[in-house]
């Protein structure tokens, strides 16, 4: 379109220095802590090179698996609650009215609390002695359904993923709305052409046009739900007995309170690797359906 | 959706226009209810502020028995919190500018041009979204201390900056997307260079976007404990999650102190919420004009 | 229009460009990082001139708003006044990023003069890593003041003979039972001073709806801390846990440590824990047992701390304590409870000259007589020979403090265990309260501590 030079100036400006910034902050001390995985170091003092030794043994660690199933089952629940929901939710709030605005702020409410506060709302509803949750079950006569819910290992992982959606709901609503502000004229029109209505509006004309920033979605919930750490923390603290434990949580364990940075430093170094294998297969997955 | 149902359902059967409007009613009362779900806890942290910590056990659910104005006044004191306050404030509004910024351009670089490593560049972004920020903690002090650039604002504003930025350039590249390349087209013809276009067309476009970056970095930056915890070591330059986080000491939380200061320091976030809510939706005017 | 907002770009991109530089020059200002004193004080001390002050750093965690970190804090003051020569950088650190923050200038070899440091593996692995160095000049200038430290207070910080790397400011008593007599009079069940009394009452309150013992394991330290070591030391004696978590002739698979489980399993299996224990925190369960839903509770000294400032007089009024019962059969000293010399605070290797001078003189400030006193007058107990003032503190750490003078007192678990070895028995006891075995808790735990001691 325009002369190439000017473009190249403009694009090496607009570019490199938030290039230089990532490279340095970010970029640098990846590597640098894939580094000291491959040393059996305690965080202090003289550390001993040992190649893969620390992946070595993740492979073989019971709870480093155990800590996977669990994070899977975050981005599990995370992509089939919170993009879904915020979706819904941005369709029915699109129009700015006084009541759309409000119930947007409310949605977006649980995000502007600290974790602290969210992790013991939440404890107390799932107390054991007088949560909420456990009331309303035995109010609607289901009390064998009734349980201590985050100490439970078969339904606390489940017990703990709610919370996390629901305080998440809200940026992803807000991402939706500006994403369908930006194209809102043209859907009508679009769906004018194709006298299209309801669903099949939704499906044929909205969701294309905004099909890009539904799979930056996808990429923001996976990598989120992969480094979860700051819920768990508050509500179980990884427990009982490791059966919450994420990643995250393994590896901030293993970095500052047990001594074992090295191996830490490996787990961190795992969850990049995974993290990019599942979202290059995201990115296979929703290229195909967008074409299909 | 429903909103829309109802009007475009004008000429049907009465019946059925009544059938729609109760469902609209339906969903109505649901998103109420969905509403005061997510707001309770917000509500339960200001009622919980003015309790005494007996109160606070006693009755988790209840007003509180005697209002203690005394937890705000004494968190504020205590946790230096004024000044706590600015320091966050300052690093909060100075990342979430630099965010912008380099984050926006970036984006449009990305997202309009083609040139040699852009793949690659992409790539090494979305890396920037996967890294878990404790294990960068030691690499970070060790570098900074080189840079000297510990103990300082800068230690905070530039990681802030660079943590936040993949998530900057790819919401503003899946928003750029939609934006149609023939605006861009009828500027050249006009012989506008490049940065024109980007600032006097393209910026404001964005400004849904660029308010909803503004909101998830402000929320970020303003709630970061680690980085805080440990880049910072002067008293004056330390920001407000250390504050909220000094009475709790592993054995036992004063929560009538913290929730105190948890309320104090939740106001400015709501805040900046509501302001850039009008921002993502002051967007959609200059884009229907636009269209 | 237009124009308008091009030029609200480049007065974006101004500000930022200004606030880049504004950072840079701060740094140049005053910034500089707290841990280069070190060198600098030490130039002093070469040249003998005296109007540049001497420098010191020191991180504590004495963050909050309880009588004990005011307390502590008031002496640190005090000794900023006592000493204008010296320029203190006495940063108060919150308690839950403390570890994670020291852990992170260690790793970068960037220790502040002085910090403060938890007995174990906390202070062991500094010292191993070769970051700390002895203080034993101070208590041997002070012999008075050395000797009214009660037996063991220097034992976890004896890094290597006849060397003292700090002086305790605190105790920590970790396994008193308390109980609440107006339950224990109500259902007329006999204070349990046996097992079998101890299984005695727990089936009594259970029968009448009150829970037997309160815990809130949700941090998972707290059933080690607080009940099986004190189990473990009844069953087992003193002498074959030292030389378990030595590793020599001793292993955690012995049959009498299965054993010493195998009682907490016992206490788990009748029920005397409320249900969820395991995601119920300290303080939650401490709440839960002071508002008469539990007749007993195994806490430790910070428990008294906790309730002063959380419960009334009147609520504290029947609480009284005692020591855990006896187990049938076993080897250990039955009046004893768990405990030890608490943190204190530990001299950088970095550190020389007058900065140390200024060091070792704050560390006697905090830990001194007078602190000494003053601190156990906060509800908060110290391992220092002291008298209290009855009125200034609560009526139960009264009581408290008056049963820890009587009895024996034997190892913390994690005081003793490699950081990695305690993390698997207080994984192991939340694993018991679920369907966990001892045989299976007992091996974890012997693995992690064996590839933790043996290099």
């Amino acid at each position: 379109m325009a002369p190439a030079v000017r473009s190249r100036g403009f694009i090496a400006l607009a570019l490199l220095p938030a290039l230089l910034l990532f490279l340095v902050f970010v970029i640098v001390p990846i590597f640098w802590s894939a580094y000291y995985g491959l040393f059996d170091w305690k965080g202090l003092g003289s550390a001993k090179f040992i190649g893969l030794g620390n992946y070595e043994e993740i492979l073989q660690d019971e709870i480093f698996w155990r800590a996977l199933k669990n994070n899977l089952i975050l981005v599990a629940s995370s992509i089939a609650g919170q993009i879904p929901i915020a979706l819904l939710l941005a369709l029915l709030l699109l129009r700015n009215t006084l009541f759309s605005r409000f119930i947007r702020s409310a949605v977006f409410m649980p995000m502007v609390l600290s974790t602290v506060v969210v992790g013991l709302i939440w404890g107390y509803i799932y107390h054991p002695q007088f949560g909420l949750a456990n009331a309303v079950l035995e109010w609607l006569g289901l009390e064998s359904w009734t349980r201590a819910w985050l100490s439970d290992p078969k339904v606390n992982m489940l017990a703990v993923s709610i919370p996390i959606n629901w305080s998440n709901v809200g940026p992803y609503l807000i991402i939706f709305i500006a994403a369908l502000q930006n194209i809102s004229s043209e859907i009508d029109d679009a769906a004018k052409i194709d006298g299209a209505v309801g669903w099949r509006k939704l499906i044929s004309v909205t969701l294309p046009m905004i099909w890009g920033t539904v799979v930056v979605s996808l990429v923001l919930c996976i990598s989120g739900s992969l480094k979860a750490f700051d819920h768990v923390i508050v509500m179980t603290g990884g427990g009982p007995a490791q059966s919450t434990e994420l990643l995250a949580t393994y590896m901030y364990n293993n970095t500052f309170d047990v001594y074992r940075y090295g191996y830490g430093s490996a787990v961190s170094t795992m969850i990049i690797v995974i993290s990019a294998l599942l979202i290059g297969l995201q990115y296979a997955l929703t290229g195909r359906k967008k074409e299909g | 959706m429903e909103t829309n149902a109802t009007t475009t359902g004008s000429a049907k059967l009465p019946a059925v226009k009544l059938a729609l409007r109760a469902g609209g009613g339906l969903v109505k009362l649901l998103l109420i209810v969905y509403a005061v779900l997510t707001l309770y806890p917000l509500y339960w942290l200001f009622i919980s502020a003015f309790k005494t910590n007996q109160d606070f056990f006693n009755r988790p659910y209840g007003l509180p028995h005697a209002w203690m104005k005394e937890n705000i006044v004494r968190a504020w004191e205590l946790g230096n919190m004024g000044r706590a306050m600015f320091n966050s404030a300052f690093v909060t509004v100075a990342a979430v500018l630099l965010t912008i910024v380099l984050g926006v351009l970036a984006a449009y670089a990305l997202s309009r041009f083609d040139f040699r490593f852009k793949k690659a560049i992409v790539a090494l972004f979305l890396a920037g979204l996967l890294i878990p920020i404790h294990s960068t903690l030691v690499p970070l002090f060790i570098m900074m201390r080189k840079l000297h650039l510990l103990d300082t604002y800068g230690a905070l504003i530039l990681p802030y900056t660079a943590f936040e930025l993949p998530i900057a350039i790819f919401l503003a590249m899946a928003y750029m997307a939609s934006i149609p390349r023939e605006i861009e087209e009828a500027a050249m013809i006009d012989g506008s260079g490049w940065w024109r276009i980007f600032g006097s067309l393209i910026l404001p476009l964005c400004k849904p976007i660029v308010a909803t970056i503004a909101i998830l970095g402000f929320l970020r930056f303003w709630n970061d404990f680690s980085f805080a915890l440990v880049f910072i070591n002067t008293q004056s330059l330390k920001t407000l999650p250390l504050s909220l986080s000094l009475f709790s000491d592993g054995f036992g939380t004063d929560y009538a102190l913290t929730m105190g200061a948890m309320a104090i320091a939740v106001i400015p976030t709501i805040v900046i919420y509501l302001l850039m809510q009008e921002q993502i939706m002051k967007g959609m005017v200059a884009g229907s004009v636009k269209g | 229009m237009k124009k308008s907002q091009a030029s609200r770009v480049g007065v974006t991109l101004a500000l930022a460009s200004m606030m880049l530089a504004a950072c840079g020059g701060n740094n140049e200002g005053g910034g500089a990082n707290g841990n280069a004193p070190a060198p600098e004080a030490s130039g002093n001390n070469g040249n003998g001139a005296k109007q540049e002050k001497v420098k010191l750093t020191l991180w504590h965690n004495f963050a909050g708003d309880d009588l004990r970190a005011k307390t502590v804090r008031s002496f640190i003051d005090q000794f900023k006044q006592d000493n204008p020569d010296v320029e203190l950088d006495a940063q108060a650190i919150p308690p839950d990023g403390y570890r994670q923050r020291l852990a992170t200038v260690a790793a970068a070899n960037e220790m502040p003069d002085l910090s403060f440091v938890y007995a174990g593996s906390h202070s062991t692995e500094l010292y191993k890593a070769g970051l700390l160095q002895p203080i034993t000049e101070l208590t041997d200038a002070n012999p008075e003041w050395k000797g009214k430290f009660l037996p063991g207070a220097f034992d976890p910080y004896t890094f290597e003979p006849n060397q003292i790397y700090t002086a305790p400011l605190g105790m920590s008593a970790t396994s008193i039972l308390y109980y609440n007599t107006s339950l224990f009079e109500k259902y007329s069940v006999k204070v349990p001073t046996t097992w079998d009394e101890m299984l005695a009452a727990i089936k009594t309150f259970n029968d009448h709806g009150i829970t037997p013992i309160a815990l809130g394991n949700k941090a998972p330290w707290v059933a080690q801390s607080t009940i099986i070591g004190s189990l473990a030391d009844r069953v087992t004696g003193t002498e074959w846990f030292k030389n378990a978590a030595a590793q020599k002739d001793a292993k955690f698979t012995d049959p009498q440590f299965v054993e010493a489980l195998g009682y907490f399993k016992q206490l788990v299996d009748n029920k005397a824990f409320q249900e969820g224990a395991n995601s119920i925190d300290n303080t939650q369960a401490e709440q839960y047992f002071i508002q008469g839903n539990a007749a007993m509770m195994v806490s430790g000294a910070w428990t008294l701390t906790n309730l002063a400032a959380a419960a009334s007089e009147e609520q504290m009024k029947p609480i009284d304590v005692t020591v855990l019962p006896a187990i049938p059969g076993g080897k250990g000293d039955a009046n004893s409870i768990t405990g030890g010399a608490g943190g204190g605070l530990a001299l950088s290797s970095r550190t020389t000259g007058a900065a140390k001078e200024a060091a070792l003189k704050l560390i006697y400030t905090l830990s001194g007589p007078e602190a000494q006193k003053a601190i156990a007058e906060s509800n908060s107990m110290v391992m220092y020979d002291t008298e209290i003032d009855q009125s200034k503190v609560t009526s139960l750490y009264y009581k408290a403090f008056n049963l820890v003078k009587k009895t024996g007192i034997t190892p913390v678990y994690d005081a003793i265990l490699s950081a990695e070895g305690a993390e698997a028995l207080n994984n192991g006891l939340q694993e018991l309260m679920m369907d966990g075995k001892p045989e299976d808790v007992a091996q974890k735990v012997q693995d992690a501590q064996a590839r933790s001691v043996t290099p």
